[in-house]
């Protein structure tokens, strides 16, 4: 049962898609960018304008009922002109968005075959995003996977702030996966990656990865330790990188990636155990409470085996 | 968020005037509860209003149903809750609401500012707590009906209060004499005889049914041998579902007088017309708001057209007005009454 506080949680929330706009907009760009892995480009001004790091829209084919659903897809960056390769000017003038995305299901599959100039509908931006990350001199992104395409963003704008270094830590099956990574290097960030197969980057996990890249915290170099954590990917990787964040006293935001069905709060699929000031936890929907949550208010599974050896998920892609 | 410039909702408004200039006339009657056009939204897919409120305007709806309440705060199933499948969403969500009371507190409000008929969908694990539920709301200003879900397939008693005919018009009956709203009771199809159970909704004195909740499913990953649902087993919606949901909504019209409320897979405006003609006086947009969050009022800017293109005057001239072929087989003889979409009971409390 909901915990008694849950009786006095008051309307609205504060991330409803009130400001998301449904469209249909042309593909721009579409190109394949790694292993199973695409970058797509589309003319979405109200959304590319409209959005902050962090959030993410939802993509569907037109005119099919199969796959019928739309797919979440992170907001990976937003352009001022078509061909650009690095974002310019001023974020609300922008009006082409990119994803990049995994084919691992049939809607990945269908999308990318799906060409530039075609259309696709869209509705966005949508979650909170990372609205409320507090202000460090250091911040460290970690990426599992195809989460890097939650944490450009949201790195860049760091930047923009004022933090003087931002790093990425980036973990992957293999080096065909770690697709576009100059992106983050031409924004300026560190890049450190690690691979299971050691393909490239450390063998290893990115846990490996976190403990080569940054010194235990009161050594000698503890200056060059992050002030905050930022974490995307699959969530035991998550939930090892928030025993990792605690286990140093290190404050981590992860972006939760939840199998969603509408992405506006109406179906309660995305639901994850999300724990309230008093501890008790209740299933929050990740699309309109998240999917940016502290990482300590997470209720984490118990024991996970991570990595994992078969490839899953394929329902939802 | 009220509108003040809502137009007032119309309980008598004008069936029969004939209003070319402006189009058929869309409205409805269902018994006593009278709705500005057909096309409501489903509950459970529609969250509770508030959250559709950017994307759509909800004082276009024929009515929002909220996602259905239960006595208690339930916080539903562990995930995951919702697998796609072939043209069709298989969930077990699990009745997660935050209970009545929170209800009538945080969402009621807002849902009676939003100018659409409120039907509210009441769930409960006995008889008692349906007749409970009803009672809470019986009074409270701005509902237009309730409607029974006494087919939850992903909650336990959900489904068996609605297998059984005499569970089905004891739940029904109870309720009756609760409220003075009128009384909608949402089926299962996951029967043997669906008409069966909709006579026993009428005879415990509904004034309609609600045809279909979701068929019982499941979705596996063979290479984990697991089951991809955190229940196990889920309900079927979607595209895959609306020729069963149709073949439900005939039978019904065909054997039982009662106005019906169609929903399953209804994508486009021809699934809204299949099933007004197979004898649904409304329709519910369930799991197409998930794939496009603007497909009910997309449906309701596209009725007039259809009905139009019939020749009829208003929907409720289309209502039930499937030509069988002689002597079909599959087809139940229709009552001797048949009934109309228009019952002669008195005009409903709004």
């Amino acid at each position: 049962m909901a915990s008694d506080a849950l009786a006095g949680r008051s309307l609205p929330y504060p991330c409803y898609a009130d400001a998301a706009r449904v469209e249909r907009v042309p593909i721009v760009a579409h190109r394949r960018v790694g292993e199973r892995t695409h970058r797509l480009r589309l003319a979405c001004p109200t959304i590319a304008s409209g959005c902050v790091p962090g959030q993410f829209a939802m993509l569907r084919i037109p005119g099919r009922v199969d796959p019928l659903l739309a797919r979440p897809l992170a907001i990976y960056d937003t352009y001022l002109a078509p061909d650009d390769t690095d974002p310019r000017g001023d974020r609300g003038q922008r009006p082409f968005v990119d994803f990049l995305y995994l084919v691992h299901g049939k809607f990945t599959t269908a999308l990318a075959d799906v060409p530039a100039g075609a259309e696709l509908e869209i509705w966005g931006p949508l979650g909170n995003g990372f609205r409320d990350l507090p202000s460090v001199d250091h911040l460290a992104l970690v990426a599992g996977g195809i989460g890097q395409t939650a944490l450009l963003a949201v790195g860049r704008a760091a930047l923009t702030r004022g933090a003087s270094r931002v790093t990425l830590c980036w973990g992957a099956r293999h080096g065909a996966y770690l697709a576009d990574a100059d992106d983050f290097r031409r924004a300026g960030i560190d890049v450190h990656l690690a691979t299971l197969d050691g393909s490239a980057g450390l063998r290893g996990t990115v846990i490996d990865l976190l403990d080569r890249v940054f010194a235990p915290p009161g050594g000698a170099n503890d200056a060059a330790a992050p002030g905050h954590v930022v974490c995307c990917g699959p969530e035991p990787m998550m939930a090892a990188v928030a025993r990792w964040s605690a286990g140093r006293g290190t404050p981590c935001t992860v972006s939760l990636e939840a199998p969603m069905a509408c992405g506006i709060g109406i179906c309660f699929t995305c639901v994850a155990p999300i724990r309230d000031a008093s501890g008790a936890w209740d299933y929050r929907r990740t699309c309109v409470e998240g999917p940016v949550f502290d990482a300590a208010n997470v209720v984490w599974p118990e024991a996970t085996v991570w990595p994992e050896t078969t490839s899953t998920g394929s329902q939802h892609g | 968020m009220p509108h003040p410039d809502r137009p007032a909702p119309a309980p008598d408004a004008g069936r029969g005037l004939a209003r070319a200039a402006e189009g058929p006339d869309l409205s409805v009657s269902l018994g006593r509860l009278r709705l500005p056009n057909p096309i409501l939204v489903a509950s459970g897919t529609f969250g509770y209003g508030r959250e559709m409120a950017g994307l759509v305007d909800l004082r276009r709806l024929g009515g929002v149903i909220p996602k259905t309440i239960t006595p208690h705060p339930r916080r539903g199933n562990a995930p995951w809750r919702t697998v796609e499948t072939a043209a069709g969403l298989l969930n077990s969500i699990g009745l997660d609401n935050d209970g009545v009371e929170a209800f009538v507190a945080h969402q009621l409000p807002w849902l009676v500012d939003c100018g659409a008929p409120v039907v509210v969908s009441l769930a409960g694990a006995t008889a008692a707590e349906f007749v409970t539920l009803a009672a809470r709301l019986d009074g409270l200003a701005g509902i237009a009906a309730l409607e029974l879900n006494i087919s939850c397939p992903n909650v336990s008693h959900g489904v068996d209060l609605g297998t059984d005919p005499e569970a089905c018009r004891v739940v029904v009956a109870g309720v009756r004499a609760a409220t003075r709203l009128p009384v909608l009771a949402k089926l299962t199809p996951n029967v043997t005889d669906i008409v069966a159970i909709a006579r026993a909704a009428r005879d415990g004195g509904a004034d309609g049914v609600s045809l279909i909740n979701t068929l019982q499913g499941m979705a596996i990953d063979w290479r984990r041998r697991r089951p991809l649902l955190g229940n196990v087993v889920g309900g079927l919606s979607g595209p895959a579902i609306k020729p069963v949901a149709l073949r439900c909504v005939h039978q019904v019209r065909r054997a039982v007088g009662l106005p019906i409320v169609g929903v399953g897979g209804i994508m486009t405006i021809d699934d809204v017309m299949e099933f007004l003609v197979a004898g649904a006086s409304a329709v519910q947009v369930g799991t197409a708001s998930f794939a496009d969050p603007t497909a009910s009022v997309r449906l309701l800017d596209a009725l007039p057209a259809a009905v139009a293109e019939l020749g009829a005057g208003s929907v409720a001239d289309v209502v039930g007005t499937l030509a069988l072929p002689a002597a079909a087989s599959g087809c139940p003889a229709p009552v001797a009454a048949a009934p109309s979409p228009v019952s002669e009971a008195p005009p409903h409390a709004r």
